[in-house]
């Protein structure tokens, strides 16, 4: 086959963005676990991850830079470098936010002021999502890109399940307010890194088919 | 197989089943395309596939070529310029072609401009403005302007190249075909002849052979890819250069073919 080189750096690429995958899937449900658990150790490891995940970041831009510049892909490998630069750019985002979320366990002090059962519901779907637009891309899965994407309406209704629940027990007991600002923010977080998942099953949809949709 | 644009608003020139062959070998099979008024519309293709053979039947070039046999249809304007009443001569004044290599004539800047006017019976007196409307045109009359009596073969390649185009349009063609008309040229004459061409769509429909990917998909609207005699694929350029239909296509415009 020609062009062998360039074969090889399309396929460099394709196996760093599972790698960067693998590391914020992993970064953000060691998040959730030390955010329900409230487990510090385990949230200092997660905000550890993130040094990892830069150089990775960088590394990956670099690399489609240079494809860009000097190889001038066309056609399908357009679509993949495209979609690379932008599911890396969701990805980073997943993670600023699953460090949002690691950072959440040092600040509060004694228990949840409630069992976080719908959150814990929220972080599931959410996890769904990630994992399974990480294996869209992987296999150019456009049914399993759409079904993933499909969950997000979960993930709103409980958003705004959680968000009400919890403005009303600070309107009842103002001592919980600062607590609870937290899990607001929490579920805020849980609730975009599924609208980013989203932005990833269209890049993944664009990808294989050279549509460009709107799954969110 | 073969994908058509639909909705094509003018068609210039409509290819229907042709077919060519040279002796014994056939170096066209059942190519059908239309090509659409006032744009740029590109092909390509590996060496041999067909692309300049394609390209001289639209001009009738091939007449001169011995042994050569054509079947099929193929109608400029809505005329069948195979048909027994057209005239050749004048359907090659409608139907420009620039080649590969720079061809100016041995002779005057201005001569060269001339010469097909002349040929086709211009008046003596409407010369200066032809040769002048036409060197500003192909984008070299401000390099030319003072030295109209030089040598042509003194200009550079570059330069040639759109002194050939000039002459091209200097008897007014509808029509132009380019033979990879860049690709004995440096980045900036192509560039310039690259912006001459998105240019002259405005009056002329324009079809481009050129191994220049990125060349193609700069400049065309519309682009056809040739394998081995065949019309593989053809559509607008973006839809070609983002998502082609054909698995052949997707490997000769990302550089895996051979
Ligand atoms: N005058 C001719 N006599 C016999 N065979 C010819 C003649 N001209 C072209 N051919 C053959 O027809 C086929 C198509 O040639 P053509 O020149 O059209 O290819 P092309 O696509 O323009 O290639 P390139 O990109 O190298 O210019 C080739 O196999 C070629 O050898
Ligand atoms: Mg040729």
């Amino acid at each position: 086959m020609a062009r062998e080189q360039y074969v090889k750096q399309l396929d460099l690429l394709r196996e760093s963005i599972f790698s960067l995958g693998e590391i914020v899937e992993l970064a953000f449900k060691d998040s959730m676990v030390a955010v329900i658990d409230l487990d510090v150790e385990l949230a200092a490891k997660t905000l550890a991850l993130e040094a990892e995940v830069n150089n990775l970041e960088e590394e990956i831009e670099s690399s489609i830079f240079d494809i860009l510049a000097l190889q001038q892909p066309m056609a399908s490998d357009l679509r993949l470098v495209v979609s690379a630069l932008k599911i890396t750019a969701d990805l980073r985002r997943i993670l600023g936010l699953s460090m949002n979320i690691a950072k959440i366990p040092g600040k509060i002090e004694g228990k949840h002021i409630k069992p976080l059962v719908d959150t814990k519901k929220m972080s599931d779907i959410a996890t769904y999502m990630l994992e399974n637009s990480l294996q869209a891309f992987k296999t150019q899965d456009v049914e399993l890109a759409r079904v993933a994407a499909s969950r997000d309406e979960e993930v709103d209704m409980l958003f705004y399940a959680v968000w009400v629940e919890l403005i009303e027990m600070m309107a009842k007991d103002t001592s919980i307010i600062s607590k609870a600002t937290y899990l607001l923010f929490l579920i805020r977080y849980i609730e975009r890194i599924a609208d980013h998942c989203c932005n990833i099953c269209e890049s993944v949809i664009y990808l294989a088919t050279a549509e460009k949709i709107k799954l969110n | 197989m073969t994908k058509g644009v639909q909705n094509v608003s003018q068609v210039q020139i409509k290819v229907d089943n042709l077919n060519l062959w040279y002796g014994e070998k056939q170096a066209l099979k059942n190519i059908s395309m239309q090509i659409p008024k006032n744009s740029v519309t590109a092909l390509i293709g590996p060496s041999g596939c067909g692309k300049s053979t394609f390209l001289r039947c639209l001009n009738r070039m091939n007449d001169l070529v011995k042994n050569c046999r054509i079947e099929g249809k193929i109608s400029i304007e809505e005329k069948d310029i195979y048909g027994p009443d057209v005239d050749v001569v004048d359907l090659r004044k409608k139907v420009g072609m620039v080649f590969q290599k720079p061809n100016p004539f041995p002779m005057s800047i201005f001569d060269n401009v001339a010469y097909g006017p002349r040929i086709h019976g211009a008046d003596r007196k409407d010369l200066d403005s032809i040769v002048e409307q036409a060197l500003r045109s192909a984008a070299i009359w401000e390099e030319t302007s003072d030295r109209l009596k030089s040598p042509a073969l003194s200009l550079s390649g570059g330069q040639q190249q759109r002194l050939c185009i000039a002459r091209t349009l200097a008897v007014k063609p509808r029509t132009i075909l380019f033979d990879e008309p860049t690709s004995a040229l440096d980045p900036i004459s192509t560039a310039r002849i690259e912006d001459l061409i998105m240019d002259l769509k405005k009056d002329y429909t324009i079809v481009i052979v050129t191994h220049n990917m990125q060349q193609a998909a700069r400049i065309s609207d519309y682009t056809g890819f040739f394998l081995m005699g065949k019309l593989i694929e053809f559509g607008q350029t973006r839809q070609i250069f983002q998502n082609p239909q054909e698995q052949s296509t997707e490997d000769y415009i990302t550089g895996r073919f051979g």
